[in-house]
């Protein structure tokens, strides 16, 4: 049997158990370890997870109060397959392969999964010319089963296409799968496995870095013992390896704003819609998620890092961004809109998948440039990065016998199989038969099973990005008070403590009402 | 009448309009009505305004001489109708879907689980919510926290916990004013009122009403976008280069219906607007289905919902007695 890992919380308020709090480092043992990984984006809990399958003592460390919540909570959630990736690069590598392996690992995990595929479009002349490179592309990219169709067949296949359809490449393994449980499901199952995990701290310098083992210095001034130091900052990487002063790069924020439809709007059209990409961005796309609903976006604007409001929607970029994607199915401008938001990728400069071993110190890892293409590559990437802390970073690997690489099957989300479809589960557990959330019908026991799941999440936003709770067209108009409650019953939390994403985020500033 | 159906109607809803439809059909003498409702309690929206000393009253008794009421009240007393029949009530229950054809409604409650049951009308009486705030389409910005819908605000102050000092409310219809008012008697400031329009949308005389509590400033704009701003908590709105500063933001007023059962079981409805189609006789697309009260758009004081679900439920007798 595997020992399974701490968990331990940032104790900024009293929101966690106290044996959830991080008081002291003592409270890590004294054994250093072998790998630090600073930043549980999919990318960082990917690795854990992957590293977490061999003895290996690993510690995930995030500045956020729950993992991916960083760039890896605001993408289009599409598992690529790397057709239209820049031939011959790592990128293209890891992509393709990773692709191939997410069919099976989304089964392993218990994450929502759907080959959905794709359509290239091509709606005027100038676009259809660029049909063949897309599709030459492709087949070098080892994506040998895409397809070339002629507007007639584009329109056979989606007859909500715009009528100017010329033609298009049909992708068939372009899929959607849920980016908030992966980084979740991945976390947990390393968790499981002896891994341990710190949420709420944000490291602010490395000590001793030329030695053996160096000390990771937290913001609230605790020094924690490593060997290895891998950076998967996301946005936060140059920041950070500036600090321990790492080979230059310069990453450029680009944001990407998405308008999000109501669930019936997903039915309209049944495959991705892609934009010819051009040479700066994949462009806007149309697309069904996961979830049902219909998703167009993103926006590319580049901004510098001074620039503060960076995650911040625009009413202006949102019509255009609405202008842009009802080229390709024009009745979107006929379908409700029920939420918009913004993801920052983390551009670099110096190239996408920028990784460079034992970084002017031996022992740090830097990953950086993690585009726009992070949650499809992050299986592939990890091992690839484990291959690295062998090689080229010296970490010992010896397969763990008694790790896990998945989760039961009772781990399937509620959203995606209600449990109240089975009679005998509401008579078993009366909570799976109260709906909590009215639009996407989450119920009681959904949330619960959750505040008591391994992470222990005890925020607004962990619940709604695990259960989907507040995530409908009301937006939490019905249920954020009693989500809110059910928090602070279950985890006995004061009601006005309960936050949305961590300290600073109550959801009141406490004054006593007169009654 | 025979029919194989298991009710001779069924209500969605117990707020205002469902349980004014319920009345009229009991009295007319329907036999077998189902109300179904996914809160706990009967009343709709007004059960979520908490009565308490020296509150604020905002639900009109036109038919009673036009005195104000404690929502709390004005949903107990509906609760009192309701208990002085057999109309069977179902809460906790969430109709999940319907089927328009077999006239049946799927609901789930934690008694029951999941069951199906049909009628030879049904009444979608669920009322309407608040529009967030991407279908508002002028606002944008960032996501802190303390961004608050009004019936939000209401259910913490339903659990006694009022959570902003400093309010900024954005929009200016009744239920802006009320929450207003409801903010100030709790212990806040008086509020800030911005909307994208020149003049408030809540009527004069409302306004002069809910004055004896609080007299909040209006800053009325005419502009394509409002940003919300702050980092973790709400600080404040951006609009036209003014910065108006808050520790909480509600977001109020600008009902739209809860019609997406309608939607998804292919009875027509009006998009984006999301109002459903009715004829003269409150009867929907679908031969059989009806709707009353807030559902049906706009904005209606619960004492009108009601005797909109009472006049539904006259063209739903019609409808009975002549299939
Ligand atoms: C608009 C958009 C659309 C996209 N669409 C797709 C898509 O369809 N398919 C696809 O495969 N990819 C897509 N991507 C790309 C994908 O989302 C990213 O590549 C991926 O999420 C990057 O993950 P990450 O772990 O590197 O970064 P992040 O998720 O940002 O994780 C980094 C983490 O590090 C933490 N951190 C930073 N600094 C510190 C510190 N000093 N101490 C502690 N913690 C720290 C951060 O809080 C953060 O949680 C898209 C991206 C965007 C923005
Ligand atoms: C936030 C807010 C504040 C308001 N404040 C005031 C005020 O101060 N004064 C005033 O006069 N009016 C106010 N109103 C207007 C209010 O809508 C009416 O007063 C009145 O309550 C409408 O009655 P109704 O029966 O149509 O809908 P509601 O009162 O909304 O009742 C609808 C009922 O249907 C149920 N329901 C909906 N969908 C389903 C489903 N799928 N399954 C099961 N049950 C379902 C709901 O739980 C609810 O109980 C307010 C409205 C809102 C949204």
């Amino acid at each position: 049997m595997n020992k399974s890992g701490k968990l331990l919380y940032n104790s900024l308020n009293d929101n966690y158990e106290e044996s959830l709090k991080f008081k002291d480092v003592s409270q890590l043992g004294d054994t250093p370890y072998d790998v630090a990984i600073v930043g549980a984006g999919i990318v960082g809990t990917a690795l854990a997870y992957k590293l977490s399958q061999y003895k290996v003592k690993t510690l995930l460390i995030e500045k956020n109060y729950d993992v991916g919540e960083g760039t890896s909570k605001g993408s289009s959630a599409i598992i690529h397959t790397g057709f239209d990736a820049p031939v011959d690069t790592l990128e293209s590598e890891l992509v393709t392969k990773a692709s191939l392996e997410w069919p099976n690992l989304a089964e392993k995990l218990k994450i929502p999964f759907k080959n959905c595929e794709a359509i290239v479009i091509a709606i005027d002349e100038e676009q259809e010319k660029k049909l063949q490179v897309v599709y030459d592309k492709g087949i070098k990219n080892g994506v040998t089963d895409i397809k070339k169709l002629s507007g007639e067949e584009v329109k056979e296949l989606e007859p909500n296409v715009s009528e100017k359809v010329r033609g298009g490449v049909l992708v068939p393994r372009e899929s959607l799968a849920d980016p908030f449980s992966s980084s979740i499901a991945f976390s947990e199952i390393a968790m499981q496995n002896g891994t341990d995990i710190i949420l709420g701290v944000e490291i602010i310098d490395v000590e001793n870095k030329s030695e053996v083992i160096k000390s990771l210095v937290t913001a609230c001034g605790k020094k924690i013992k490593t060997k290895r130091i891998v950076n998967v900052c996301g946005l936060g990487s140059e920041k950070f390896a500036k600090i321990y002063g790492g080979e230059n790069f310069d990453t450029n924020p680009r944001r990407g704003q998405f308008l999000i439809f109501d669930k019936h709007s997903g039915t309209k059209i049944s495959r991705i819609f892609l934009p010819i990409p051009t040479a700066v961005t994949k462009g806007v796309l149309v697309s069904p998620t996961i979830f049902g609903n219909l998703l167009a976006g993103p926006t590319a604007e580049d901004y510098p890092h001074s620039f503060e409001t960076i995650s911040e929607t625009t009413t202006e970029q949102l019509q255009l961004l609405k202008e842009g994607a009802s080229k390709l199915y024009p009745g979107l401008n006929e379908q409700p809109v029920i939420n918009i938001f913004a993801g920052v990728r983390s551009n670099c400069t110096q190239g996408s998948y920028w990784i460079r071993c034992n970084d002017n110190s031996p022992g740090i890892l830097t990953v950086a440039g993690i585009r726009s293409t992070g949650f499809t590559s992050s299986p592939a990437l990890a091992q690839y990065l484990i291959y690295k802390l062998k090689d080229e970073l010296g970490l010992k690997l010896e397969e763990n016998p008694d790790a896990i690489d998945s989760r039961p099957e009772n781990k399937w989300p509620g959203w995606w199989k209600p449990r109240y479809n089975n009679k005998e589960a509401v008579k078993e557990n009366s909570d799976d038969g109260k709906v909590v959330c009215y639009c996407e019908q989450i119920t009681k026991g959904d949330i619960i099973r959750h505040l008591d799941s391994p992470l222990k999440p005890r925020t607004l936003d962990s619940i709604k990005r695990r259960t989907r709770a507040q995530m409908g067209r009301c937006q939490g108009f019905d249920c954020m008070v009693n989500v809110a409650k059910i928090i602070s019953y279950h985890c006995e939390i004061p009601l006005e403590g309960i936050s949305k994403r961590g300290p600073g985020t109550e959801i009141s500033s406490t004054i006593p009402s007169n009654n | 009448m025979n029919s194989n159906k298991d009710y001779k109607a069924i209500i969605i809803g117990a707020g205002p309009a469902g349980i004014g439809a319920a009345m009229k059909l009991y009295k007319s003498g329907v036999k077998s009505i189902l109300v179904v409702d996914r809160n706990d309690r009967i009343g709709g929206i007004p059960s979520f305004y908490k009565k308490k000393k020296g509150g604020v009253r905002t639900f009109m008794r036109w038919s009673r001489g036009g005195y104000p009421v404690f929502g709390e009240d004005f949903a107990k007393w509906l609760e009192s109708l309701i208990s002085e029949t057999d109309i069977e009530v179902k809460l906790d229950s969430q109709v999940l879907e319907i089927d328009a054809k077999k006239k049946s409604v799927t609901f789930v409650n934690p008694k029951d689980g999941k069951v199906i049951v049909s009628a030879d009308a049904i009444v979608m009486a669920s009322g309407s919510r608040e529009e967030n705030i991407a279908e508002r389409k002028w606002l944008a910005g960032a996501r802190p926290s303390r961004v608050m819908y009004t019936k939000q605000l209401l259910n913490l102050d339903r659990n006694d916990l009022l959570p902003i000092k400093k309010p900024l409310i954005i929009g200016s219809d009744t239920i802006a004013y009320a929450a207003a008012a409801k903010l100030k008697v709790a212990g806040a400031a008086d509020a800030i009122i911005v909307d994208n329009r020149s003049n408030p949308t809540c009527p004069i005389h409302e306004r002069l009403y809910f004055r004896f509590w609080t007299n909040p400033s209006f800053h009325g704009f005419n502009v394509d976008t409002m940003e919300i701003k702050g980092k973790e908590s709400a600080t404040g709105v951006l609009v036209n280069g003014k910065h108006f500063d808050c520790d909480g933001i509600v977001i109020s007023g600008e009902l739209i219906p809860n019609s997406e059962l309608a939607l998804i079981g292919d009875i027509k409805i009006d998009i984006p607007s999301r109002v459903p189609v009715v004829n003269k006789d409150h009867q929907l697309s679908e031969s059989g289905w009806f709707a009353a009260g807030n559902i049906l758009g706009g904005f209606h004081g619960a004492e009108w919902c009601y005797f909109n679900g009472k006049k539904t439920a006259g063209s739903v007798l019609k409808y009975i007695s002549k299939s």
